[in-house]
């Protein structure tokens, strides 16, 4: 704990940001997110893109499994309802993109609070692979509702365009696909100063004695689920303005595993974990190639022999996280941040 | 209605069946003694087609030595990941270990993919060629003896819970640890136990599965169609492996010869959230009270 | 209260974007050089075809260095894996364009395709080939900017049904697909071209993608007994097993594929249950000693074992960049994707040093040649069994 930071009210408590430090390496990060685009180059930029993406379906299955407790295998499908939304209304309706993006967010919303129906009787292991049997209803209905969603060979999308300008190189859509990312990270942040968020945490903790204590189980935990895919909607549809193809095969089983994979070694129930999560797990196998290129004057095959190793690494990620570093990379940074504050005397 | 075709259908699908209540009977070992849903059974299955597969072919092995080997290979396996990643883990949250056996499979397939590469294979033929016919209608080799060993091994399965003292144990253990610990049960060998005795088990239908389908680093999704099976028929009943195994293999060959291959998974997964709406601990399962 | 980390994870992250920034100088000094991109799926599902294709790619590379290049410049390969996953393969194609001075590129899967020839199209700087014979891609007016090196999957299905329509008209057909974008694409197309070649299709079977018993689809093929079995969406199983319960049954029908399970390792390893299985192939095997292929003496030069069908796949793509682009700097004009189109559009009768057994040429998006092979077990080899099959439009 940082010294000579006695607060007075109960709000400073809740603050977010409660010293100027604080707040001064806040000004200083979205200093940095605003200048990123003028100094990165364009793969800096497309992973810079993905990287907010990501970090926007991590929040939300960590408004879920992380704080909630209820274990999603379902964040992909509820990204492809979105991207399939987006893409239906750029193609078909004509609204405006940002309208769009909304729709994706509040169409999944629907799809998860039907989704999450079963929820109430069904816990934990069960419901985890209740949400894998909803992805594969979804599937089938992607593949096979051709009107809509154009079947195996899926929809392409038109670019996103703002005031007649088309938004398509990651330059562009970095300033839609960042601030959108930030403002929902912003709002998962504060839904947990809230009387929502924190009914959450204590159904997480202990449902029962959450309904005890007067919080109607059914509507929070179909809460949480619509919370949780309005986020993937939105994801889903910044994705499909970034790809600008929607395909039933989009978002695989794999990739509501990485997003578990991501929300836990970035650690559950933390929002600087789902951000940290997200980031690193889109990074690491980019950074892995940096590996392999250094390795390649050394094993002249590296680029074709290791590049199983990026499975091994995802696999081995997650399993020394969960061993050695349960709360996950949130933790590190705690940990990182005491031993500058303590400093010199030692924790 | 052609009844020899419905006839043949359907024993194709108590044999698909009877692999998959073996594949379930992995999961339902391990969650029984651990109360942990090892999600990488689908690669154990890989392995154990694997390690045949390079017994055979890189040392020259006999069939009959391999199949042993192959199994105890795995046996092997699910003792050092019960010792050395999924004992650490006791106490922690059950998605945690779930996660951790994902992070498992995945390392296994990588594993695999840069020892054997990635081409997909065909296992030696170790079954035979010739037909089976039950009267008039046809049944596939291979088929027919997969259902075979499934069912004498999960009857191998209940004798041994009803009569062996391991078995007894790993009852005990399920049902109480506390209490099985009083009565100088020996957990944690019971946790080894049945952590080497699923993944022989999985290795042994891996050996099924590649004979019938061939080997592949992919060939791990065949653990999800058993996933849907211990959730129907209740992640602790190894009678619900059974019978859930039979009933998605019955379904999967109807809905496909009926409906169409597409909606194979489809009403799979369909029947699997109807099961858990009405009862959410499977058909079988042990339901699990909660008191505050 | 500090976050060192997050500072030290963005400084670090605007640094190696910086140093990334780089190398897009120093590839400007090297003028004088070809760079063919790849997003190559070097694992995942499709590792198989990616390790081949990378090799095949880099051989037609060597080969053509070794003889001076192309008009003086050196041609280079820059690669990188996908895992065949979209978004990976996406920001390889941003990562190697970025570092690169690139007008040649390799794609892995349809879906990378399609995601990147609106990108192709604002660019119109790159002419892309790739793994994907997906039928869609065949369309000049929606890829201009997209070709590739062999027939697509509906050519295909039109080459083994001109086949068949030779080898025994009338004859029943059976289509067995995968239920996936791959396994659906020619399906729909070629159930019309088969009843206007007088060929009937008495049943379509489709596999979901997890299937590893097909018992049940082995007695719906009984029902419908037919004459021929084309198989297309799969590499290798379950088509085995598929042939192997059909031959306990005692069907006569005759068993065929398309080009990715063609693989003649693949087969070999199989063994007797799939002796007889026929199948498109637009290049020549590896082994084959035919004297009209002078390339696969040196390609079996360069590599002593034998080269699965992805190499051959590759190779053939490479050079018909290197053609195109070849091409084009004669013509004196400078390299882009209207210019490189345009070359390899005006390839004609062109011979490729014996992959094809044919002179070929390039009208619009595929290079619409075959022939078809059958599996011999005795030999464990692949065999011609019949003459090179060109379709005319």
């Amino acid at each position: 704990m940082r010294i000579a930071t006695a607060k007075e009210t109960y709000i400073a408590d809740e603050g977010l940001l409660v010293t100027a430090t604080q707040r001064a390496w806040m000004g200083v990060l979205l200093a940095m997110l605003v200048l990123a685009p003028f100094m990165l180059n364009q793969y800096w930029l497309y992973l810079a893109c993905l990287v907010a993406i990501n970090v926007a379906s991590a929040t939300g299955l960590n408004i879920l499994t992380g704080y909630t407790g209820l274990v999603s295998l379902g964040q992909a499908a509820f990204m492809a309802v979105g991207a399939y939304t987006v893409a239906f209304f750029e193609g078909q309706v004509g609204t405006p993109f940002l309208l769009n993006i909304l729709a994706a967010g509040l169409v999944s919303a629907l799809v998860g609070v039907l989704v999450g129906i079963p929820s109430l009787r069904v816990k934990g292991l069960y419901l985890a692979i209740a949400t894998i049997a909803a992805s594969v209803i979804l599937h089938f209905v992607f593949t096979h509702w051709v009107s809509v969603t154009g079947g195996v060979r899926g929809i392409n999308v038109a670019p996103a365009r703002f005031f007649g300008l088309e938004l398509a190189s990651p330059f562009a859509l970095y300033f839609v696909i960042v601030p959108i990312t930030c403002l929902m990270v912003l709002g998962a942040a504060n839904l947990f100063r809230t009387r929502i968020g924190r009914a959450f945490i204590a159904i997480r903790d202990r449902d029962i004695s959450a309904e005890v204590l007067g919080i109607p189980l059914l509507r929070y935990k179909l809460m949480s689920f619509a919370l949780s895919s309005f986020y993937a909607g939105v994801a889903g549809g910044m994705w499909a303005y970034f790809f600008r193809v929607v395909t039933p095969e989009s978002f695989p089983f794999a990739t509501s595993i990485f997003f578990l994979a991501a929300v836990i070694v970035g650690g559950l129930g933390t929002i600087i974990g789902s951000v940290l999560g997200a980031a690193f797990m889109t990074l690491v196998p980019e950074l892995l190639k940096y590996v392999v290129d250094w390795l390649a004057p050394i094993f002249p095959n590296a680029g074709a022999a290791l590049s199983p190793v990026r499975t091994i690494v995802f696999g081995a990620l997650i399993i020394l996280f969960l061993v050695f570093e349960p709360h996950g990379l949130a933790e590190m940074v705690r940990r990182a941040r005491r031993f500058f504050h303590l400093w010199p005397f030692r924790t | 209605m052609d009844w020899l075709f419905f006839t043949e259908v359907t024993l194709a699908g108590l044999g698909s069946g009877a692999l998959l209540s073996l594949t379930a009977l992995s999961f339902v070992l391990i969650y029984k003694a651990t109360r942990v849903i090892n999600l990488a059974v689908g690669e154990i299955l890989m392995l154990g087609g694997y390690l045949f597969f390079a017994f055979v072919t890189a040392f020259g092995l006999a069939t009959w030595l391999a199949i042993p080997l192959a199994i105890a290979g795995g046996a092997l396996f699910g003792f050092v990941v019960e010792r050395t990643l999924i004992r650490p883990m006791l106490g922690e949250s059950s998605i945690s270990v779930l996660m951790l056996t994902v992070g498992l499979g995945s390392v296994l397939i990588g594993a695999t993919e840069l020892i054997w590469n990635t081409d997909p294979r065909a296992l030696p033929d170790f079954m035979g060629q010739t037909p089976v016919f039950i009267g008039e209608a046809y049944v596939s080799r291979k088929i027919a003896i997969g259902f075979v060993v499934s069912a004498l091994v999960i009857a191998l399965f209940l004798l041994l819970f009803r009569f062996w003292r391991g078995g007894v144990a790993l009852r005990a253990t399920a049902t109480d640890q506390a209490a099985a610990y009083s009565c100088g049960i020996n957990v944690p060998a019971v946790f080894s136990l049945a952590w080497m005795v699923a993944c022989a088990t999985a290795a042994g239908a891996g050996l099924l599965v590649g004979a019938i389908g061939g080997i592949s680093p992919t060939m791990g999704v065949f653990g999800l169609s058993a996933l849907v099976v211990v959730i129907i028929g209740g992640l602790d009943s190894v009678l619900g492996a059974l019978i859930g195994g039979i009933l998605i293999g019955l379904v999967e060959a109807w809905a496909g010869t009926f409906l169409g291959g597409e909606y194979k998974l489809v009403t799979t997964f369909s029947i699997l959230i109807a099961a858990l709406m009405i009862r959410p601990y499977g058909l079988f399962g042990t339901v699990e009270i909660e008191r505050l | 209260m500090t976050s060192l980390n997050r500072r030290q994870i963005m400084g670090l992250a605007a640094g190696a974007g910086l140093a990334s920034a780089f190398p897009g100088f120093t590839a400007y000094a090297q003028e004088k050089e070809i760079v063919i991109g790849g997003s190559i799926p070097l694992t995942g599902v499709f590792a198989f075809a990616g390790v081949a294709i990378e090799a095949g790619m880099s051989d037609y590379v060597k080969l053509t260095n070794e003889a001076g290049g192309i008009a003086g410049r050196k041609l280079r390969l820059a690669y990188e894996d996908t895992a065949y996953k979209v978004d990976t393969s996406v920001a390889v194609f941003n990562k190697l364009t970025t570092q690169n001075d690139i007008h040649l590129y390799y794609g892995d899967s349809t879906g990378f395709a399609k995601t990147i020839n609106e990108e192709l199209n604002r660019r119109g700087t790159i002419l892309m080939a790739g793994a994907s014979f997906g039928s869609e891609l065949n369309n000049p007016e929606k890829y201009p900017f997209q070709f590739m090196a062999g027939p697509d999957y509906v050519e295909m299905f039109a080459i083994l049904l001109e086949y068949i329509a030779k080898a025994q008209p009338g004859a029943k057909l059976v289509f067995v697909n995968s239920d996936t974008e791959f396994g659906r694409d020619p399906i729909e197309a070629s159930v019309k071209r088969a009843k206007e070649m007088g060929l009937d299709v008495v049943a379509q079977i489709v596999t979901p993608p997890t299937a590893v018993d097909v018992s049940t689809e082995v007695l719906k093929l009984r029902r419908a007994n037919p004459d021929f079995t084309i198989f297309h969406g799969y590499v290798l199983a379950p088509l085995p097993e598929f042939m192997s319960q059909a031959k306990q049954l005692g069907l006569k029908t005759k068993f065929m594929g398309t080009f990715w399970s063609m693989d003649n390792s693949l087969w070999a390893n199989v063994g007797a249950p799939a002796d007889g299985f026929m199948g498109v192939m637009p290049y020549r095997y590896y082994y084959d000693t035919s004297p009209d292929a002078p390339i696969l003496e040196k390609i079996r030069k360069l590599r002593p074992t034998y080269q699965a069908t992805g190499y051959m796949q590759g190779f053939l793509t490479a050079m018909l960049m290197g053609e195109a682009a070849k091409r084009t700097l004669a013509a004196g004009k400078e390299l882009n994707g209207k210019t490189l189109k345009a070359a390899l559009n005006s390839i004609k009768d062109f011979d490729t040093g014996g992959i094809i057994g044919v002179p070929i040429s390039v009208p619009g998006n595929s290079v619409p040649v075959g022939r078809i092979y059958q599996f011999n077990a005795a030999d464990k080899q692949m065999k011609p069994a019949s003459d090179w099959i060109s379709l005319k439009k």
